[in-house]
């Protein structure tokens, strides 16, 4: 099963996607498997990450920007700034999450959910989940 | 009488092919001439050129202040190479950026600028067609432009050609500044190539009108272009197209001085008035303060608009349609299409050559020498 969600995002934001995700899986029937989340862009990536502090959001943005700021001597210089940091966060990052699936649920801890962040923006944006059985 | 086709009308007939192949060249070429670090660099801005560059200068001013925010002059290259203030260049790390434009690249007062600027510490950017010419040798960079030979005629698709690279400019310039994003300076990039099909649109009945304009004025002395803002930048360039193509009487002023001076020239009837009057134009209520007025006083009225006579209160008036781009920066682009029209059948009905055809007393500027040899003095 291969999901399609759009995300129209503002900049440099964090959206919360593990309703959409366990949703995907509790849809496809798949009891044993497993699930990839998976975003087409090279300026956004994907995390888990704890949510039950919103300050740690505001650390994880300080400690991105801190190990690639938004620099104007980016040799990439096609498009803008934030775009050559964006590309290099993204990479940094990656685009995409593996996840177990067990009795028909997926395997998440208590303290994890899933993450779409945003490098650049506002942009509209997608990501895709597929669940395959074992 | 039969209209008959002409260089200078074949060069707006052009248009619409020429901004879709000179947006393939630009835009790849406005994106790297400047490095994110001289962008961000700039603090202020001047743009100089002469003729029709000068008015592609005050075409974009708007568009670089609106999209930037960085303060924008205008200033004549006799202006920066001969008066503008020491004091104010070099300051702030080679500011301001000085944006010199002159297709051929070879006139001595644009040179002669360029030198005085960099002199004093400006860095200057050369939008040219000639990198070998004496701006060329005399920018930090160059925007280099490749405009297709044409049949020789007053410049139209050249003029063009500067309005976008300038347009294009300034879109980079606030794309890089992170003054919106990628995404916003794309739609005004998509919307400027779209322009071409817009204005290739309208041209036929746009040219039927103008032909129609240009019978029923060609015998008249004088003539007056009108505009405020932007849309001054067309009825200045509108002037001198007619100067250039019928060697006739013509004269140019804002929207505001018009009620000051313009207005007071007798022989009204025969007059030929061209208002330059788009509706979203901050000038818009005076614009149609002027039509009224211009019917009070018996003016031939041509209305240049994106819109139409509702526009001006059903005032009477020829009104020639022009395209509407959602982004206002971007109506310079096709707007000057029909002064070049109206020019152009002026001059093929009473039989005078473009630029009196460089003959008799006016042979000293024959290729250009009365702009090429000039002293260059620099202070």
């Amino acid at each position: 099963m291969l999901k399609n969600f759009k995300i129209e995002t503002r900049y440099n934001d964090v959206y919360d996607i593990t309703e959409q995700v366990l949703k995907t899986v509790e849809e496809s029937k798949v009891k044993e498997g497993t699930c990839i989340v998976y975003n087409t862009h090279s300026t956004a990536g994907m995390t888990v990450f704890s949510p039950w502090d919103p300050d740690g959001f505001l650390d994880l943005d300080d400690e991105i920007r801190r190990l690639v700021p938004t620099r104007v001597d980016f040799k990439h210089q096609h498009d803008t700034p934030q775009d050559a940091a964006g590309h290099i966060k993204c990479a940094m990052f990656g685009v995409s999450l593996s996840f177990i699936v067990t009795g028909g649920k997926l395997l998440l801890g208590g303290s994890q959910h899933i993450y779409f962040l945003e490098f650049d923006g506002p942009r509209n944006r997608e990501f895709y989940v597929k669940v395959q059985s074992d | 009488m039969e209209k008959k086709s002409n260089p200078m009308s074949r060069q707006v007939m052009s248009l619409p092919r020429l901004i879709e192949e000179q947006y393939e060249d630009l835009e790849p070429k406005t994106r790297t001439v400047l490095s994110f670090q001289e962008i961000f660099n700039i603090q202020r801005i001047v743009l100089t050129g002469c003729g029709d560059s000068y008015a592609a200068t005050m075409a974009t001013k708007h568009a670089f202040e609106m999209l930037t925010g960085i303060p924008t002059e205008v200033v004549t290259a006799l202006e920066l190479g001969r008066y503008y203030c020491k004091r104010h260049m070099g300051v702030d790390c080679r500011n301001p950026l000085v944006i010199a434009v002159s297709n051929s690249g070879t006139g001595a007062r644009v040179a002669e600028a360029v030198q005085r600027a960099r002199k004093y510490g400006c860095f200057v950017l050369g939008v040219t067609g000639n990198e070998e010419s004496p701006l060329g040798k005399n920018s930090d960079k160059i925007l280099k432009l490749n405009i297709p030979p044409f049949e020789g005629a007053p410049g139209t698709r050249s003029y063009m050609v500067s309005v976008m690279s300038l347009l294009l400019l300034a879109i980079r310039f606030g794309e890089v500044r992170m003054n919106y994003t990628m995404d916003t300076a794309m739609q005004y990039r998509e919307e400027m190539k779209r322009q071409g099909e817009e204005l290739k649109k309208l041209l036929p009945e746009m040219d039927e009108v103008c032909f129609k304009v240009a019978e029923k004025w060609k015998d008249f002395p004088c003539y007056d272009f009108v505009g405020g803002g932007f849309d001054y930048a067309t009825a200045w360039f509108g002037q001198a197209k007619i100067l250039e193509a019928t060697g006739k009487f013509v004269m140019h002023i804002n929207t505001e001085e018009w009620f000051h001076l313009n207005f007071f020239a007798r022989d009204a009837k025969h007059m030929g008035t061209v208002v330059v009057a788009n509706t979203t134009n901050p000038a818009h209520s005076r614009s149609k303060e002027l039509v009224k007025y211009a019917n009070v006083l018996h003016r031939p009225l041509v209305v240049i608009t994106d819109g139409g006579a509702l526009d001006f209160d059903s005032e009477e008036a020829v009104y020639i349609k022009v395209p509407k781009p959602e982004a206002q920066i971007l109506m310079p682009l096709t707007h000057f299409a029909p002064v070049c029209l109206i020019a152009a059948y002026i001059s093929e009905l009473i039989g005078e050559k473009y630029g009196r055809g460089c003959e008799g007393d006016w042979s000293f500027a024959q290729g250009g020498a009365g702009v090429i040899n000039s002293e260059i003095i620099l202070d």
